[in-house]
């Protein structure tokens, strides 16, 4: 099976400013994958580099095979759902959702057909007719996705898609495109900061900093086994421990990390360090100790009994739990 | 809140001054309709209508109103084309020699039209080339370029650039995307320059004292009658129809760009 | 609909559109190649043949223009006569900015601070109309208004006041035989002329004053008049700059009003009008009508550094 996007090598620099840098990266065919990074870490350009927006200044794109370095954004089968969804104020929504199969030569009568098919698919049935500023920010967004659905991309890109909404439409959003993708089968790309939600919507994904992929894998590779100290920190503030911490834990003299909810408390043990912060979350308490200079987490889940700010403790946990790290930053 | 009424010598201040800008272009009307033919006495001695039909009447208005509407229409229709294509320029990215373009556009109205005018008379002079309604025009559609540009730039700068990469990324090409996202977009906005250069050259005395050679647009045929009155009655009609003229298309203009701010600070 | 991941160019359209997303540059050439063709050949070459004719000198015997580069004739703009044109016409530019920002300011107060809606609508469309409509016209308007028969002698007579008209025109330098021949009416036709490219700068300003900023005076103590002197008159200082530049620039240029209205006096404009003329002296016609340049020059640079660009 061929790949829906692949990168060999892709590079975009600014001038000095290596946004991409010699990216290698197979996105397979059905995928829901997330690019996952704090800002001006490359995803977005990343992002860019597929839909054509921008070009690269090294290395080769491939979309279902074929090589794209010659082929401008509107020649290609790919389409992206904007982060400020990008409607065109002077059309209405059915319009919008058409535009797609206008410009392509479909007739007005097939063409406004299939645009309400596809508000019918995002739950906006009987709002072709309004504006996009008469809409609400989720509303909006759903016009944005049946407006690029409708063309039935074979890759479609969502740039910080939930970014603009609130908490609860949010989850309510997550859920919807998971179901969406699965019934249409289309190959999703996401780009986001927000690692909970790269998480817990991506099949698989690629986390990027300073212009480079950190790690790629599924959700769990990637929270459980961390390749890099900046992807342990990054993707659930793990405990990162130094090569010589992690030897007197009991460990091999590298890198390592250890998650807070893999470590508990003890009253003594081969380190012991003082409490120096306690946060409550609800579900547990988080306890943060010094240990010979090295921050720790443990949480604490509740009702157990938590300790004085000033204690002298220790950690203990499974040895299966410490993930080693290379050497990587 | 306690503050939020002014008081009431700003407002008197505030509704004089107003007045004071107002009232001046009102009796124009009422000199067009004054029996008094050698003074501009006040009040009139009595009221008529008959010059208008002097003034209807006089070939070399016809004349001038003539060459005035040409002048007009065609500097504008430079002046739109001209104007658009560099305020699209200056919508893309930033390349070297931005900051160059945008001086060059404003300065030919930026600098007293005295300047402008015998700039383009010597040069015409060094050139050889002989005064013709084309002069006219030239120098019109230089000063009128900045008036599209400026409508044109603010609309292209409300318009966010995600919109046109949103037509490309949904199959459009170049030209697709100008004639159904741009140009619905900036319509109004360059209507409403058109409207405006308009109105500026019909108007325009100063650099076409320089560049008509022997042709008389109205203005200059007022101009003439100002330094030198002859038919007194007369030119307060033309004085009215020329006010009239150049009133609609701002009227017209203000209303199509009502919701941006985009006429204001523009600069004649 | 298609399964192809590539669709193929479907016509020329389509491979230009290619061609200008490979060369950015390309599109951005085709758009400013003709604006900048015009504005750099017709306008720039026009300014640099004016700029050469300045350093010609004329022929004082038979009159023709002799094409090589001296200073002389500039050194001829420091003769008394040219100097007085020079200063009478800054004189006036600085009395008619000045008089444009005091007429000006309550109506642009008012319509920044308190026209709300409809009123606001009003004052703007008030300030606009005058400002767009015809400039021969408003000229002539005032033509009429301060010739002598007309009504500003008729409105003094009606209220008893033409003592104070009279008086008026009895001061010494700024008076005259009636208001269409002295420079205080010169000096009204100017200021009425450009007073609303005084009032949109200066509105644009005050309406940048945030509300809170006014409350927090008052809430430190301060009285309305404090507010006033230490608040808003600071923050509005660019606005007048901008709006400065646009009333000393344009009275400054102007030849039409003092031909019209006025003594006759000699004013900038008025020389350079006369001097390739009827004169024929197109060297010192260029060499007046740099003085305006370098003004302006420097009055835009001093303007830049204190801000009013932003208000423009």
């Amino acid at each position: 099976m061929t790949a829906a996007v692949e990168f060999q090598s892709v590079s975009r620099h600014f001038g000095p400013v290596k946004a991409v840098d010699s990216v290698d990266l197979t996105i397979a065919e059905g995928a829901f994958f997330a690019m996952l990074g704090p800002s001006g870490s490359g995803k977005t350009t990343c992002l860019r580099l597929i839909s054509g927006f921008e070009t690269p200044t090294g290395g080769a794109i491939r979309i279902f095979g074929e090589d794209v370095s010659a082929t401008p954004p509107h020649l290609r089968n790919v389409n992206t759902v904007f982060q400020d969804y990008a409607l065109f104020p002077h059309m209405n929504v059915r319009d919008n959702v058409a535009y797609g199969l206008m410009v392509k030569g479909m007739g007005r009568a097939a063409r406004l057909a299939r645009a309400e098919e596809m508000l019918a698919l995002v739950k906006l049935d009987g709002y072709g007719d309004r504006k996009p500023a008469q809409l609400s920010g989720g509303q909006r967004q759903r016009v944005a996705l049946a407006r690029a659905l409708v063309n039935e991309p074979r890759v479609l890109l969502l740039d910080e898609p939930l970014g603009a909404l609130d908490l609860k439409l949010r989850e309510a959003m997550q859920d919807e495109l998971k179901a969406l993708q699965h019934r249409l089968g289309i190959t999703f790309i996401f780009v986001t900061h927000d690692q909970h939600e790269a998480l817990s919507m991506a099949d698989s994904l690629a986390v990027f900093n300073e212009g480079r992929i950190a790690q790629i894998g599924t959700p769990a590779e990637i929270y459980d086994r961390p390749a890099t100290r900046f992807v342990a920190d990054f993707v659930g503030s793990s405990n990162v421990l130094p090569p010589d911490l992690t030897r007197a834990l009991g460990g091999p003299a590298q890198w390592a990390s250890l998650r807070p909810e893999n470590t508990r408390l003890a009253a003594s043990g081969p380190v012991t360090g003082t409490v120096t912060a306690l946060r409550y979350l609800g579900s547990g308490t988080r306890v943060v100790l010094d240990l010979g200079g090295t921050e720790v987490a443990a949480l604490l889940p509740a009702g157990q009994p938590l300790p004085e700010p000033g204690a002298a403790l220790s950690i203990a946990f499974d040895p299966a739990a410490l993930h080693v790290m290379g050497d990587a930053a | 809140m306690h503050s939020d009424r002014a008081s009431l010598g700003l407002r008197i201040a505030a509704v004089a001054g107003l007045a004071f800008l107002h009232l001046p272009i009102l009796l124009i009307f009422l000199y067009a309709f004054t029996t008094e033919e050698r003074t501009y006495a006040f009040p009139p001695p009595g009221l008529t209508t008959q010059w208008f039909a002097v003034a209807w009447s006089r070939p070399d208005i016809w004349d001038a109103l003539l060459l005035s509407l040409q002048v007009a229409a065609v500097a504008t229709v430079l002046a739109m084309i001209l104007g658009t294509l560099v305020a699209a320029a200056m919508s893309r990215a930033r390349f070297f020699g931005r900051e160059q373009i945008s001086l060059l556009v404003l300065l030919p109205i930026a600098l007293p039209g005295v300047i402008t005018g015998i700039a383009l008379r010597s040069a015409f002079g060094i050139m050889d080339i002989p005064f013709s309604t084309w002069t006219i025009i030239l120098g019109h559609a230089t000063f009128c370029i900045v008036i599209v540009y400026n409508n044109a730039v603010a609309r292209f700068r409300r318009l966010s650039g995600g919109v046109m990469e949103a037509s490309a990324d949904l199959g459009a090409n170049a030209f697709q995307t100008f004639r159904y996202v741009l140009l619905p977009n900036l319509g109004t906005a360059l209507l409403a320059g058109g409207m405006l250069a308009f109105a500026l050259s019909f108007d325009e005395v100063i650099v076409t004292t320089f560049t008509a050679g022997q042709q008389a647009t109205l203005p200059i045929w007022m101009l003439e009658e100002l330094i030198r009155p002859r038919q007194r009655p007369v030119t307060n009609v033309v004085a009215m129809v020329v006010f009239a003229a150049t009133f609609l298309p701002i009227l017209i203009a203000y209303y199509l760009t009502r919701n941006g701010q985009e006429l204001a600070g523009s600069g004649k | 609909m298609s399964r192809e991941a590539i669709f193929p160019a479907r016509g020329p359209a389509d491979r230009l559109t290619a061609a200008f997303w490979r060369h950015p540059r390309l599109l951005l050439g085709l758009l400013l190649t003709p604006p900048l063709l015009w504005l750099g050949v017709v306008y720039l070459g026009s300014l640099a043949a004016l700029l050469l004719q300045s350093f010609y000198s004329i022929d004082e015997f038979s009159g023709m223009v002799v094409p090589e580069f001296t200073l002389k004739t500039y050194a001829e703009l420091l003769r008394p006569s040219n100097y007085d044109v020079i200063l009478r016409t800054l004189l006036m530019s600085a009395a008619v900015t000045l008089g444009c920002a005091v007429i000006a300011f309550p109506i642009a107060y008012y319509a920044a601070r308190f026209a709300r809606g409809r009123l606001k609508a009003l004052f703007y469309l008030g300030v606009m109309l005058p400002l767009w409509s015809s400039y021969l016209v408003k000229v002539y308007a005032w033509k009429l208004i301060l010739a002598k028969e007309g009504i500003i002698t008729w409105a003094a007579e009606s209220t008893h006041t033409s003592g104070i008209l009279n008086a008026i025109l009895a001061l010494p330098v700024i008076g005259g035989n009636s208001l269409s021949t002295s420079y205080v009416g010169m000096f009204l036709v100017f200021t009425y002329v450009w007073l609303p490219y005084m009032i949109l700068p200066m509105q644009a300003a005050l309406e940048r004053v945030p509300t809170s900023m006014l409350e927090a005076s008052q809430d430190l103590g301060a009285t309305r008049a404090q507010t006033f002197r230490t608040v808003i008159l600071p923050l509005a200082l660019p606005g007048v700059i901008a709006g400065s530049i646009f009333t000393f620039s344009l009275t400054m240029g102007d030849y039409i009003i003092p031909q019209i209205v006025g003594n006759s006096a000699n004013f900038i404009g008025m020389a350079v009008y006369q001097l390739q003329g009827t004169a024929g002296n197109i060297p010192l016609a260029a060499a007046f009508a740099v003085v305006p340049i370098l003004i302006m020059l420097v009055y835009l640079t001093l303007a830049r550094r204190a801000g009013a660009f932003d208000a423009l």
